[in-house]
């Protein structure tokens, strides 16, 4: 475990929020906190695991690696048609030839979607830390980048479009991401942000410790809408749209932590779960209700690299 | 201002204390980049925060501490504590337990007073403790249980105390009830009513470590052994021009670019040198202590985990059954209470032999636990000269004054016995991480300024 600042402002002048531990997979017996900056309202694991830790608390059964349409079935089919729609939203109107990035591809879902369901010229591409997610990602075809972004040598001003998709919450300096994505996007380019909102009220409600979008200890800094966007002008990015999404799934891992956590009997634990739709289905309605008051369970946000050339 | 000199922005921070407020600091220094020296005077950290274990299977810490579930996780010593199932007070009164207070209000003499005061239309400003406590409860449950019960841990009347000591966590009587209940659903003692520095909530709980308090501090001094200097006395705290710049450490100077001190308030102007600012915490006082803690046979011999006794008859105001809460830190079969007894340096408590204070507690338990003096087995007894700040009214205006700062710059007087306040370990902890980040976010500026 290392010690952590906020990711914005560099300081440790934060207050504790939540103690948890690793309710789904039990990849650790510690348990963590996490603390809110005073200065940006970033929420982050302090402190957290270190690097070598990463295979340990990412176990070959994490859900990333696994998503599969044989285990899921309907909701596998549902959540491909949405973020599908979503994706190409996002994206705009781009070239026929478009280079496209996914930082954090995971299995290459969204990649496929993309290639699946956008314009065939387009060259996808795929950036992930995991050499099982690389794996799977390879899998599908699709061209993958093993490292990290900051790391990782690509071409300058060379892509149309990119994706972070529910990443950022798990990488270690998330204004190094942010600025190496900027690095590599042409001039104009948009950036597609997606992650857990700690301005939704399943945050409020269980943020203390059953939180779904902790995921102890993998998810290590966390935003609302207002750090979000301090975090991208901090990082040089113009903000064209932020807003929230609906999802279930912080809903049902919040009950299903809480459960756990206290010792309910196994079955009802169990059925809160990515492959129950009854929960899932429930409180998609939920959530929608909270999406008009700007307080579903996600974040989007879509940022744009100013149109000057790099420095 | 001044201009910054360059060999003492070099020198480190210096820490004058291993108690967790002191190891505490520490750590949160050198995690904000800091250089930090700090010197313990004991061959060992821990200060109050201490255990000792028997041959017999007894486990002894310094007095009770309260540790949750979130101080364990950000000190990281969870994996090594287990967690307390169960907390609760009662006060004995008349021959039998009440509840803390709903069962008191039952009894027709405090209920009327209680409701006489709340009904009072003009109530005065409270100037001591015993108005603050005749103003909350009514009189006679002012006089009877709550001015007995301070005088006995402060050692002072509570007319002359100020009606700070009865400071109480603010919470409403909602959130305490939903509490008790979220206590009861998940079987665990959620804290209620006990730190002001981090919210309460459902999820924050008592827990314990299986070895002891001492665990704690074991933990910090390791997370920062490279910068812990053992034995190592801190004979002064050089100050000049109102600024603290350096200790020294057995007959040696030791520059310093601040120093943080854990020593009770009232030692603090002894040692300091090159300023009188800090003469009016000289008569600052705090109550010693002496517990008696009493093994016995049996379990749960008491009625509640912590039971108060204000009334006059009983040499101790406050028994606590150790084992109700932590089973483990004694035998099976056995239990461990223990009495605490208000006392003075030298006074006949203070003096009396141990095996004499055993058979003086077991007497006056025997109200209380009838077979007491059957299942006897023996006594520990520890003694602490520094266990309760005294908020006497004759400095409470320098108590207030200190609340906000010692009065020299870059000096910090940190924790329970250097703050002078009556907070428990999770509240040292949290405003001991708070005011190392002011001075770092402080010493910074300063580097910044000078380059």
């Amino acid at each position: 475990m290392e010690s952590t600042r906020c990711c914005i402002c560099g300081t440790r002048d934060a207050e504790p929020v939540g103690v948890g531990e690793d309710f789904e997979y039990r990849t650790s017996p510690d348990s963590f906190l996490t603390v809110r900056c005073e200065r940006c309202g970033v929420v982050y694991l302090d402190p957290r695991p270190v690097r070598a830790e990463l295979t340990t608390i990412y176990p070959d059964h994490y859900h990333a690696f696994t998503f599969t349409e044989d285990r899921f079935g309907f909701v596998y089919r549902v959540r491909r048609r949405l973020e599908a729609r979503r994706l190409l939203a996002a994206a705009g109107s781009l070239p026929p030839d478009a280079k496209i990035l996914d930082v954090g591809c995971g299995d290459g879902f969204h990649l496929e979607l993309l290639r699946e369901f956008g314009t065939p010229g387009w060259q996808l591409e795929g950036v992930d830390l995991d050499p099982r997610a690389a794996e799977a990602a390879a899998a599908r075809g699709v061209l993958v980048h093993r490292g990290s972004i900051e790391e990782l040598d690509l071409e300058a001003d060379g892509y149309d479009f990119a994706i972070l998709v529910q990443t950022i919450e798990h990488v270690g300096d998330p204004a190094a991401v942010l600025g190496a994505i900027r690095r590599v996007l042409r001039p104009g380019g948009r950036l597609l942000v997606v992650t857990d909102n700690t301005g939704s009220l399943d945050f409020t409600v269980a943020k203390r410790r059953h939180w779904g979008g902790y995921h102890f200890p993998r998810h290590w800094y966390l935003f609302d809408a207002d750090s979000l966007r301090r975090l991208a002008t901090h990082t040089g990015f113009i903000v064209d749209e932020l807003d929230t999404m609906v999802s279930p799934v912080n809903w049902v891992y919040s009950l299903r932590n809480a459960l756990d956590d206290w010792a309910a009997p196994r079955p009802i634990v169990d059925w809160f779960s990515l492959e129950s739709p009854i929960p899932l289905a429930a409180f998609t309605a939920f959530d929608w209700l909270h999406q008009r008051a700007g307080r579903a369970a996600l974040l989007r946000a879509v940022l744009r690299r100013p149109d000057e050339p790099s420095s | 201002m001044s201009t910054p000199q360059p060999e003492i922005s070099n020198a480190p921070v210096v820490v004058v204390g291993g108690g967790i407020a002191g190891l505490a600091a520490t750590r949160e220094l050198l995690r904000n980049g800091l250089d930090v020296v700090l010197y313990e005077a004991s061959g060992s950290v821990g200060g109050m925060a201490d255990t000792h274990h028997d041959p017999d299977g007894f486990t002894y810490d310094t007095g009770a501490h309260f540790i949750t579930n979130r101080l364990a996780t950000a000190t990281g010593v969870l994996d090594q504590c287990r967690d307390v199932a169960r907390y609760d007070e009662t006060v004995w009164l008349g021959g039998r337990s009440r509840d803390y207070p709903t069962g008191l209000l039952t009894m027709p003499r405090y209920l009327g007073s209680a409701l006489r005061e709340r009904t009072r239309r003009h109530a005065p400003t409270p100037v001591s403790a015993a108005d603050w406590f005749r103003h909350e409860y009514g009189a006679a449950l002012a006089d009877q249980i709550a001015a007995p019960l301070v005088e006995a841990w402060s050692g002072a009347p509570a007319s002359e105390l100020s009606p700070a000591v009865a400071d109480k966590i603010p919470g409403s009587i909602a959130g305490t009830i939903g509490l008790t209940l979220a206590a009861r659903l998940t079987r665990r003692a959620v804290a209620i009513g006990y730190c002001r520095e981090a919210p309460q909530s459902a999820n924050v709980w008592h827990v314990y470590p299986e070895r002891g308090v001492a665990t704690v501090c074991e933990r910090l001094a390791a997370d920062v052994a490279d910068s812990v200097r053992l034995r190592s006395r801190v004979e002064c705290i050089n100050v000049s021009d109102g600024r603290a710049v350096g200790v020294r450490v057995a007959g040696r100077d030791v520059p310093a670019a601040a120093v943080v001190s854990t020593a009770p308030i009232n030692v603090l102007p002894r040692i300091v040198e090159g300023t009188d600012v800090l003469e009016p915490y000289r008569r600052f006082r705090f109550r010693p202590m002496v517990f008696v803690n009493l093994q016995l046979r049996g379990r749960d011999l008491l009625p509640c985990t912590v039971t108060w006794t204000p009334e006059p008859q009983h040499p101790f105001f406050r028994l606590t059954e150790t084992t109700r809460s932590m089973p483990w830190l004694a035998p099976a079969g056995r239990t461990l209470i223990t009495a605490d007894i208000g006392a003075e340096v030298g006074d006949e408590h203070w003096a009396m032999d141990d095996a004499e204070l055993g058979e003086r507690c077991i007497d006056a338990l025997a109200e209380i636990v009838p077979r007491a003096r059957r299942d006897y087995l023996g006594c520990h007894v520890t003694r602490i000269t520094n266990a309760y700040p005294v908020f006497h009214l004759e400095y409470e205006a320098d108590r207030q004054r200190l609340a906000h700062s010692v009065g020299v710059d870059r000096l910090l007087s940190i924790g329970r016995n250097g703050e002078f306040a009556h907070i428990l370990m999770e509240d040292v902890y949290w405003r001991t991480l708070r005011r190392a980040r002011h001075l770092a976010a402080t010493l910074e500026r300063r580097l910044v300024s000078a380059a």
